[in-house]
C-alpha cells in the first residue's frame, strides 16, 4: 500500500519523530510504501507534495494537535490517531489499515 | 541659613544605615540642620536617626537639607560631598533578597498527595533545613507592667541614663565582637538608635516634665516612632518597627532585670525556631551551631533579622500567622527557604526529595568557591579579569571573599571627606598600604582626589560654581593644590612596596593634565628621597576616560597614560548631556544607546591601537546583562560592587568572545536602545555551549525510585551544568507536559522533556535508576532509563533541534535502547548517545 502520513504533537521536541520513526520502521516491516511529514518545533518537515498525496491511498494523522494545511488532504481516506498510538501499538494501527 | 536640595537615590529608603551615615556627618557641626521631604512634608532633625527614618522618604523623593549655624558652610560642604558620594553607595553590599514575588509556587506532585501539611508563605533566606520545631518563649512587652503614677523623676532619669550606657557598652561590644560586616552593621544601626537625639529627648521629656516612670516612657516613645514608621511607603522601614521594639525590649532587661524571655540554648539536639516574631538581638542569642532553619511570622524581607539569617546561612520562611499557629512544638519539619515553604511531618518521599535539593545546594556552593579561586575567563578562553570598586579599607574583605581579581577603583576622596582637616601623609599611607597588602600581589587602582565644585571640603577653599559638574573639579585643580597632591601621592609611593598599586587620575580632558600628574608624582618621589623614605620606584599611572574628549583622544593620552579605565557613568552623563539624577529625563540616561556603544567601540579601538590596557569601573560593569557587550568591546577588565563579582564571573564562562564581538556590530546598528536591549535579552537567552550532552548531565546508579526524584535529579544536573538558570522552573515545565499525557514509551524508557525560557542552552540529561521503578501509567513496565530534553522556549529550526529529533527517532530502536541501559559507565553512555547524534 502506498500510505502517506503527518505526525505533531504539543511541544514538538519528541514525540513528533518518534511517532514518525515508528510509523516508518513498521510500514518497512509490513512492506508498505510511506512518506510521513512532521509537524514539529522545526516547522513542516519533510513536506508532502501533491504528488505524494494524490499517488497515496491512505492519510495516517497521528497527532495530538491540529494538523496544519489539512486542507491538503480533503479527498483521501484519513485515520486520525494519537501520537502515544503510533509508538506504542504501530502494529495495532497497521492492521487497523488493512480493514 | 543655607539650602540644599537634592533627589533620595536609594532604593530601599532613608532606612537605619543611610540615616546614621548622614547623622555622622551632622554631628561634626555645630549648625543646626533640618531635613525637609518635600513629597510628605516631613520634617527631621538630621542628628536623629529615628527622626529621619520617621520621615518616611523613599527613591525619588525631593529632599532637602536647610543648615544654619556659625559653620553653616563647613557643613553645607561636607554634606554636599556626603550626598554625592557617599549616600548612593551606602546600599552596595547589602545581601540581596530571595524572590520576593510572593507569588503561588508551583509544586511537583509528591508534595500534593494529601499525606504532608505543606504550609506556603514567603522565603527570607535560602537553604534548606529540617529538625524538629522548637517554640521560642517571647519576652512580655515591659512597660505594662508598671502603672503610671507620681515618681521619683530623679531617680527614674538615673535608671534611664544608667540603662542607656549599660545598653550601649553592650551593643558597641557585639558590634566589635561580630565578624559578619551586616551584622556588625546592624548593631551599629541599633546603637544609633539608642543614642539618637530625637529618641532620647523624648524619653526624658516624658520623665521629667509628665512624671511617667522610665519603662512607660520608653514604651510611649517607641510607640510613637512606630507608629510613623508604620505609615512610611516603604516595607523596608516598617519592618523597622521590630528593630525598635528589640532596643526597647533590651532597654527594660537593663532598667528592670531580666524579663521572661528565655533564649533557646538547646542541650545536644538541633532544631528549627519558630516564632511569631524575632528581633535581630533575639536571633544573636540563638545557638547557630543547632539551629537548621527558622521559620517566622510577620517578618519582611528586608528586616535585620532577615539580613542576619542570610549572613548566617540559616535557612529562614515567613508564615502567616495563622499558619505558623498550626506548627506543634516537637513536630517535624522541612524548611524549604527556596521555594519559600515549610513541610510539617514530611513522608520518606518527600525526604528524599530534599535531600536531593540539599545535595544541589551543597553542590552548587562548591562551585561558586570554586569559581571564586579562578581566573575569570570566556567559553573559549578570553581572559576578562574581574575587579571591585571600594570605597574604604573595611570593604576589601568582601571584596576578596567575592573572588575579585584585583581593585579596579579604590574611590580614595572617602578619606578626606568630613573632617576639617585633610588626612596627613602617615594616615593616608596606613590606608593604602593596608590594601596594598591585603592584594597579596593582585592590583590596587587607587583613584586620586576626585573632588571640587559639587563635592566640597572646608580645607579646599573651591569657588561657588554655576555648574559644578562641568566645573573647577578633579585633576584641574591639582596646579593650584600641590601639596594636598603631593601629599596623597608620596602616600601611594610609599605603600607601593607593600603590593602592586597604581594611580588613576580622573577627569582628564587635555594632554597636559597628565604631564602634571607625573610632574608631581616626580616631585613626591624626590622629596621621599630627600627624606630617606623607601618608596616605589616606578609607578603605573592611568587615567579615567570619562569626559568625551578623552574618549576621542587616547592616541595622545596613551604617550602619557600607562592605562585607560572607563567610567561610565560619568562618561555616559557627559555623553548624552543627561544627568542621571533627573527623574524628567526618563530613559533617555540610558547605556543601551547605540551612539554610546559606538563611542565605547572607538574607545577599546584607540586603547588596542595605543597597545594600552583598558578596563571599565562604571555601574555598567556589573550587570551581568551587558556583559556580552563588554566582552566584545575586548576590554581587559571589569570593576564593579563586590556582591556583583560571582555572577558575572559565571556569566563570563558562558560566553563566547567572537559571538559578543558579532553581537556588539549588530547593537551599534540598532536605531535606539529598546532593539539593542531586545536584540541583547535573546542574546542572553540563547544556547551558548556547542554540546547537547556532555558527562556531568549523566548520572547511572542513583536511588530515585519516584518519578518525581528522577525529573528533580535530572532538572537539577541541568542547573549544575549551567544549562538552565532554575531548575525548579524546568521542573515545572516538565511536569506540565507529564500531565497532558506521561512520556513513557512503554520500553522500560521515559523521556520526560520541556521547552521553557529558564533554559540557556538545549541540552539532554540521562538517569539510570538503581532500580526499576514505575512511571506515572499504570500497566507499563518500569523504566529503566530517563532521559530529559531541555529545549529553550526561543528555539526555532536550530541544529540542537535537529539532533534532539535525530535522538527521539533512535529510541524507538531497540538496540539503540539496550545500548543505553546496559552502557557500563558514563564515558559509555556518552559514546553511545554521541554516536547517535553524529549520525553514526
Amino acid at each position: 500500500m502506498r500510505i502517506i502520513a503527518v505526525t505533531a504533537c504539543p511541544t514538538g521536541i519528541a514525540h513528533t519523530y518518534m511517532a514518525a520513526e515508528q510509523l516508518e520502521k513498521t510500514a518497512r516491516q509490513l512492506g508498505h510504501q510511506i512518506k510521513v511529514e512532521t509537524q514539529g518545533a522545526m516547522g513542516i518537515e519533510n513536506e508532502l507534495s501533491v504528488e505524494d498525496i494524490r499517488a497515496a491511498e491512505l492519510a495516517i494523522f497521528a497527532a495530538d494537535i491540529a494538523v496544519q494545511k489539512r486542507e491538503r488532504f480533503d479527498n483521501l481516506k484519513v485515520i486520525e490517531v494519537g501520537v502515544q498510538e503510533a509508538i506504542k501499538n504501530p502494529a495495532a494501527l497497521f492492521s487497523r489499515l488493512a480493514k | 541659613m543655607m539650602e540644599i536640595t537634592f533627589t533620595f537615590p536609594l532604593a530601599n529608603g532613608l532606612h537605619a544605615r543611610p540615616a546614621s551615615l548622614l547623622q555622622e556627618v551632622c554631628q561634626r557641626f555645630a549648625a543646626a540642620i533640618r531635613f525637609h521631604n518635600g513629597r510628605n512634608r516631613r520634617r527631621a532633625d538630621a542628628r536623629s536617626v529615628l527622626e529621619l527614618v520617621a520621615s518616611g522618604t523613599a527613591a525619588g523623593d525631593p529632599c532637602c537639607l536647610e543648615i544654619s549655624g556659625p559653620d553653616e558652610k563647613a557643613a553645607g560642604q561636607a554634606l554636599r560631598a556626603f550626598l554625592l558620594r557617599v549616600l548612593p553607595h551606602a546600599d552596595d553590599n547589602l545581601p540581596p533578597p530571595v524572590s520576593a514575588s510572593g507569588q503561588k509556587v508551583w509544586l511537583p506532585p509528591l508534595f500534593q498527595n494529601g499525606a504532608v501539611r505543606i504550609l506556603p508563605g514567603r522565603a527570607l533566606a535560602p537553604g534548606i533545613g529540617s529538625a524538629r520545631a522548637v517554640r521560642l518563649q517571647k519576652a512580655r512587652i515591659l512597660p505594662r507592667r508598671f502603672a503610671a503614677g507620681k515618681r521619683d523623676v530623679k531617680k527614674e532619669l538615673q535608671l534611664f541614663r544608667e540603662g542607656c550606657r549599660e545598653l550601649e557598652s553592650d551593643l558597641r561590644k557585639k558590634a566589635a565582637s561580630l565578624q559578619d560586616p551586616n551584622a556588625a552593621g546592624i548593631m551599629r544601626a541599633h546603637l544609633g538608635i539608642i543614642s539618637d537625639p530625637g529618641f532620647r529627648n523624648r524619653i526624658i521629656e516624658l520623665i521629667a516634665k509628665k512624671q511617667k516612670p522610665a519603662g512607660v516612657a520608653i514604651g510611649e516613645t517607641v510607640a510613637h516612632f512606630a507608629r510613623s514608621l508604620r505609615r512610611s511607603q516603604s516595607v523596608y522601614l516598617r519592618e523597622r518597627v521590630d528593630d525598635l521594639q528589640d532596643l526597647a525590649t533590651q532597654l527594660g532587661e537593663k532598667l528592670y532585670g531580666r524579663s521572661a524571655a528565655r533564649p533557646w540554648r538547646p542541650s545536644s539536639k538541633s532544631g528549627v525556631v519558630m516564632a511569631a516574631a524575632l528581633t535581630p538581638s533575639e536571633l544573636l542569642t540563638l545557638d547557630r551551631r543547632r539551629l537548621r532553619g527558622l521559620v517566622l511570622g510577620g517578618v519582611g524581607l528586608t528586616s535585620h533579622t532577615a539580613i542576619l539569617a542570610r549572613s548566617f546561612h540559616i535557612p529562614a520562611v515567613s508564615l502567616p500567622q495563622q499558619a505558623l499557629e498550626k506548627i506543634k512544638s516537637a513536630e517535624e519539619l522541612i524548611v524549604d527557604g527556596q521555594r519559600g515553604l515549610v513541610c510539617v511531618k514530611p513522608d520518606p518521599a518527600l525526604k528524599r526529595y530534599y535531600r536531593l535539593e540539599e545535595m544541589k545546594l551543597r553542590l552548587r556552593s562548591r562551585q561558586l568557591a570554586r569559581l571564586k579561586n579562578e581566573a575569570a575567563r570566556s567559553a573559549d578562553g578570553r581572559k576578562l579579569a574581574i575587579a571591585a570598586n571600594i570605597g574604604s579599607t573595611a570593604e576589601l574583605g568582601p571584596a576578596w571573599k567575592n573572588g575579585a581579581e584585583g581593585i579596579g577603583l579604590f574611590r580614595s576622596e572617602t578619606l578626606f571627606l568630613e573632617r576639617a582637616t585633610p588626612p596627613g601623609e602617615d594616615e593616608q599611607f596606613a590606608v593604602y598600604s593596608e590594601a596594598a597588602r591585603s592584594g597579596k600581589g593582585r592590583p590596587v587602582i587607587i583613584r586620586t582626589l576626585d573632588i571640587g565644585g559639587d563635592k566640597r571640603l572646608p580645607y579646599l577653599p573651591l569657588p561657588q560654581e554655576e555648574n559644578p559638574f562641568l566645573g573647577y573639579r578633579a585633576v584641574r585643580f591639582y596646579a593650584e593644590q600641590p601639596e594636598l597632591i603631593k601629599c596623597q601621592l608620596r602616600a601611594i609611593l610609599r605603600a607601593a612596596r607593600h603590593g602592586s598599586l597604581k594611580i588613576m587620575v580622573p577627569m582628564v580632558t587635555v594632554l597636559e593634565e597628565v604631564r602634571l600628574v607625573r610632574r608631581l608624582l616626580d616631585a613626591a618621589a624626590a622629596e621621599l628621597r630627600e627624606r630617606k623614605i623607601s618608596h616605589a620606584e616606578r609607578m603605573e599611572v592611568g587615567i579615567m576616560v570619562e569626559t568625551p574628549a578623552a574618549a576621542f583622544f587616547l592616541d595622545q593620552l596613551g604617550r602619557e597614560a600607562d592605562f585607560f579605565s572607563i567610567g561610565s557613568n560619568d562618561l555616559l552623563q557627559y555623553f548624552l548631556a543627561a544627568d542621571r539624577g533627573n527623574a524628567r529625563l526618563g530613559d533617555l540616561y540610558e547605556p543601551l544607546h547605540p551612539a554610546f556603544l559606538r563611542l565605547l567601540f572607538q574607545v577599546a579601538d584607540q586603547a588596542r591601537k595605543a597597545k594600552r590596557w583598558l578596563g571599565m569601573c562604571g555601574e555598567m560593569a556589573g550587570d551581568p546583562a551587558f556583559l556580552p557587550l563588554l566582552l566584545g568591546l575586548g576590554l581587559d577588565e571589569l570593576s564593579m560592587a563586590s556582591g556583583q563579582i560571582p555572577g558575572v564571573k559565571t556569566r563570563l564562562r558562558q560566553l563566547k568572545s567572537d559571538e559578543c564581538r558579532q553581537l556588539l556590530q549588530r547593537a551599534m546598528q540598532c536605531a535606539n536602545s529598546q532593539e539593542v536591549s531586545e536584540m541583547l535579552r535573546d542574546f542572553n537567552n540563547r544556547f551558548l555551549d556547542a554540546d547537547v550532552i556532555a558527562p556531568e548531565l549523566i548520572r547511572l546508579d542513583t536511588p530515585s525510585r519516584t518519578p518525581d526524584e528522577a525529573i528533580k535529579e535530572l532538572c537539577d544536573l541541568l542547573e549544575l551544568g549551567g544549562r538552565v538558570e532554575d531548575a525548579h522552573a524546568l521542573e515545572e515545565v516538565v511536569w506540565r507536559r507529564e500531565q497532558v499525557y506521561a512520556t513513557d514509551l512503554g520500553f522500560g524508557f521515559a523521556i520526560p522533556h520541556g521547552k521553557a525560557a529558564t533554559v540557556r542552552a538545549s541540552s539532554i540529561a540521562f538517569l539510570r535508576p538503581r532500580r526499576p521503578f514505575q512511571w506515572l501509567g499504570k500497566n507499563m513496565a518500569p523504566v529503566r532509563g530517563v532521559l530529559l530534553i531541555a529545549v529553550p522556549a526561543t528555539a526555532k529550526g536550530e541544529e540542537h533541534l535537529k539532533l534532539i529529533a535525530r535522538l527521539s527517532r533512535r529510541l524507538m530502536h531497540e538496540d539503540f535502547r539496550e545500548a543505553l541501559l546496559s552502557a557500563r559507565d558514563t564515558d559509555s553512555v556518552l559514546t553511545v548517545l554521541r554516536q547517535c547524534l553524529r549520525g553514526s
